[in-house]
């Protein structure tokens, strides 16, 4: 009977490492390491002058997405390794696999001596806040937030995003075969709802242009909701809204829910061409070589740039808690065409060209 | 005294039964208030496209709203009065039915949209919750709590998703039943052999599936994306079936796992009560110790249906990449795992009810991701949260009484 009982914690004890192992699963300690003797070995090997940001740690901590998400966490993550190639920084990265994991993940590269912490997306807010607010010697940068009253150790890298979603919009009307379009999004937080009402605004936009009655599903300028999968890692969610918004007739969607929106463009590979799909963040038809025909263009939002920027700061001594705007003036945001006929392609640039200089209002 | 067993049993359970019978006439009479003063809101002609051509029923909103909460009203009464009797989930089942169409004909008032398409996905939908119901079903029945579905889910969505990038789609189905097995395996060498905590270990199999599968996503699949790169299979029309109209669509346009499912229900209900194995089974469940006297090896049953448990799971969890979307991302499962362990309690440990409480549940999610794509004022936020509120809803009210094995989660000490 000891002897069982003694199993019996045992068990329990293994029960709860893995409890633990699992939740910690995203920051395994050989991996960081790896990364880190991986990176020195390169830089030691690729450059024989000293880079301005040698002795520099850049982090990163995503969110739920993951950073293979083919779009707004891998490219969080490109500007890392611009930085590491350019500046000569070390990097390193821990992925959130929940809410829960936020404020840990900060603590654990405070600790570490990041010298700066770059963390992706809205939903980090509160997290970095008090992260920033509790580690007033270390830079942090957070995408796609701003804050409000300002931190002086701590900047958002924000996107006019509307801008060229208004582009994609306008593209997407002008090249509906069915007079029907759509959207969907993530989850309704400022920075995915801003590219689809952008969109929405751009179908609008041509609709007024051209007198015409193409009809957006999935986003209501005026009450500001829409559809939404409630999360930004079921595929399976991505797949199902946009049979159910081809059901209704769209032919060209627009999701704008990171991983999700994978899904999607597996439906429009089956659909035999008969819906195609606008990517978002990066250039899709390139970053997911699998479904690069469903992609007639993609709306850049290059947090690459800004990512590198803010590392650059920090490299230079630069302290600011100024936030980074990325518009389509200063190249932070645009439009890659994919398979778009040139004539149109000129017509959606001019239009960019005109919010760029503010002749366009949206 | 068996005799008197059974009276005083079939006593307590009819005073369970007219509670319950209470609430689910109090229920209908809700319904009939909301049918009558929100659904008769909108004027307009609802459209149900029936096929994919566009064969229309139309139906007037503001009517049918009446007319049904008239009939909730005459519903709710009887129930009160006397009950349904043996007719009780049909009547309950075609009430469900009418109140999901007047919510969508006032949703959908003025104008039209696919019907056949929402039933369609509902079915495709609902394939891992009822493979995983099927798995959780398996080792409850048999006396051990299955609380790891969602880990067995994940975990086979990922090797399935790498097996059948570097292999084929067969090669990845039998990975990820293997990893299923595998989890089930841990699961019984801990609750069985070890008697630790049943829940616990299965809560620390599902945080450890999400932990090494978004490990691996992240340091193997990101570096190597022909890992996590294949093409799913696709919906098979089945010869005649297909074919009837409506119905043929819905549940015969479908792909191989969908038909596997089916398959696996009526399967699972069959050699549940109709086959030896199924009575030791339930015996095992509900009271192991007059089955390990009578000569039944307890400890070894409980073992086979976990692994049984886990193969169903794994192919529950193949059909993320293989089955629909064609790889693999962190915790892709999104928590699908735990709706199936409602589906179990939904559907009374049988086959057949975990399969409706599967459906409930799919249908949900498709009128929600439907209603979405009109102006209809709910707030988004509103309807994430309806299908988990409806199941809510169905577990806690309408089950009612719903008993579970009254042996699950106890060890089986041999002596």
């Amino acid at each position: 009977m000891i002897k069982r009982k003694g199993l019996r914690s045992a068990a329990v004890a293994i029960a709860a490492f893995s409890l633990i192992a699992g939740a910690c699963g995203g920051g395994d300690d050989t991996a960081t390491e790896e990364t880190t003797a991986e990176t020195t070995a390169e830089t030691t090997a690729e450059t024989t002058a000293a880079l301005p940001g040698e002795g520099i740690l850049a982090c990163q901590v995503t969110d739920t997405g993951g950073v293979d998400d083919k779009g707004f966490n891998q490219i969080s993550y490109k500007g890392m390794q611009d930085a590491e190639a350019s500046l000569g920084v070390t990097i390193d990265l821990l992925e959130s696999a929940s809410d829960a994991d936020y404020a840990p993940n900060l603590q654990n590269f405070a600790d570490k001596g990041c010298n700066i912490i770059v963390t992706v997306g809205f939903l980090l807010g509160d997290a970095t806040k008090a992260a920033a607010e509790a580690n007033p010697d270390r830079n942090y940068a957070i995408v796609d937030f701003a804050f409000d009253p300002a931190i002086a150790n701590a900047r958002g890298l924000v996107f006019a995003t509307d801008q060229p979603s208004f582009m994609a919009g306008y593209l997407a009307a002008a090249m509906t075969k069915t007079g029907v379009v759509s959207t969907f999004g993530g989850i309704n937080i400022p920075p995915v709802s801003i590219f689809m009402d952008g969109y929405a605004k751009g179908v609008a936009y041509y609709n007024a242009q051209k007198g015409a009655k193409v009809k957006v599903l999935g986003w209501d300028t005026a009450k500001k909701d829409g559809t939404f999968a409630g999360n930004f890692n079921s595929l399976d969610d991505g797949k199902n809204i946009a049979k159910s918004q081809a059901d209704e007739g769209a032919d060209i969607i627009f999701p704008v829910a990171g991983p999700v929106g994978l899904g999607s463009a597996q439906f429009a590979k089956e659909s035999g061409g008969k819906v195609k799909i606008i990517g978002v963040d990066v250039d899709m038809s390139i970053s997911n070589p699998d479904a690069a025909e469903v992609y007639v263009a993609s709306v850049l939002k290059n947090i690459d740039a800004a990512v590198l920027a803010a590392i650059t700061d920090t490299v230079n001594g630069v302290k600011t808690s100024e936030n980074y705007v990325g518009t389509l003036a200063n190249g932070g945001v645009g439009v890659a065409f994919t398979a778009v006929p040139a004539g149109l392609q000129a017509e959606v640039e001019a239009i960019g060209k005109g919010i760029a200089d503010g002749t366009i209002k949206i | 005294m068996n005799q008197v067993n059974q009276v005083a049993e079939s006593l307590v359970l009819s005073a369970e039964q007219k509670k319950r019978a209470r609430n689910v006439g109090f229920a209908y009479l809700g319904l009939a208030v909301i049918t009558m003063l929100v659904f008769s809101r909108r004027p307009g002609d609802a459209g149900f496209r029936l096929t994919e051509g566009g064969a229309l029923l139309t139906l007037p909103a503001q009517q049918i709203a009446w007319i049904f909460g008239l009939v909730f009203v005459g519903l709710g009464s009887a129930q009160l009065w006397r009950g349904f009797g043996k007719i009780s989930n049909i009547v309950l089942a075609l009430a469900t039915a009418m109140f999901v169409m007047s919510f969508l004909s006032w949703a959908t008032a003025g104008e039209s949209f696919s019907l056949v398409g929402m039933l369609q996905d509902t079915v495709a939908r609902s394939v891992p919750i009822t493979l995983g119901a099927l798995g959780g079903i398996l080792c409850e029945r048999s006396g051990v709590i299955n609380i790891a579905i969602e880990g067995m889910l994940l975990a086979g969505a990922f090797t399935g998703a790498v097996g059948a990038s570097l292999t084929n789609l067969w090669f990845g189905t039998v990975i990820a039943v293997l990893t299923g097995v595998l989890l089930a395996w841990i699961l019984g060498v801990f609750s069985i052999k070890y008697r630790v905590d049943q829940v616990i270990v299965g809560f620390a199999i599902n945080f450890f599936a999400l932990g090494i599968t978004s490990f691996l996503s992240f340091r193997v699949l990101v570096p190597n994306p022909d890992y996590n790169s294949l093409v799913p299979v696709m919906p098979i029309s089945v010869p005649l079936l297909s074919k009837i109209p409506f119905i043929g669509q819905i549940f015969f346009v479908q792909t191989i796992f969908v038909y596997f499912s089916f398959a696996a229900v009526a399967l699972l209900t069959w050699s549940m009560y109709r086959t030896r194995w199924g009575l030791r089974t339930r015996a095992a469940g509900e009271y192991p110790k007059a089955a390990g006297t009578l000569g039944v090896d307890v400890i070894k049953l409980r073992y086979r249906n976990l692994l049984i448990a886990g193969a169903v799971a794994g192919i529950g969890g193949a059909w993320w990449p293989i089955g629909t979307v064609g790889r693999f991302d962190q915790n892709i499962t999104g928590g699908r795992g735990f709706i199936a362990l409602a589906a179990v309690i939904f559907g009374r440990w049988h086959p057949v009810g975990a399969f409706s409480g599967a459906l409930v549940f799919a249908l949900a999610e498709a009128v929600r991701l439907k209603i979405g794509n009109f102006d209809t004022g709910i707030p988004s936020e509103f309807l994430l949260m309806a299908p988990y509120f409806v199941t809510l809803v169905v577990v806690a009210g309408f089950v009612g009484v719903s008993r579970a094995p009254k042996a699950a989660g106890q060890p089986y000490d041999e002596q």
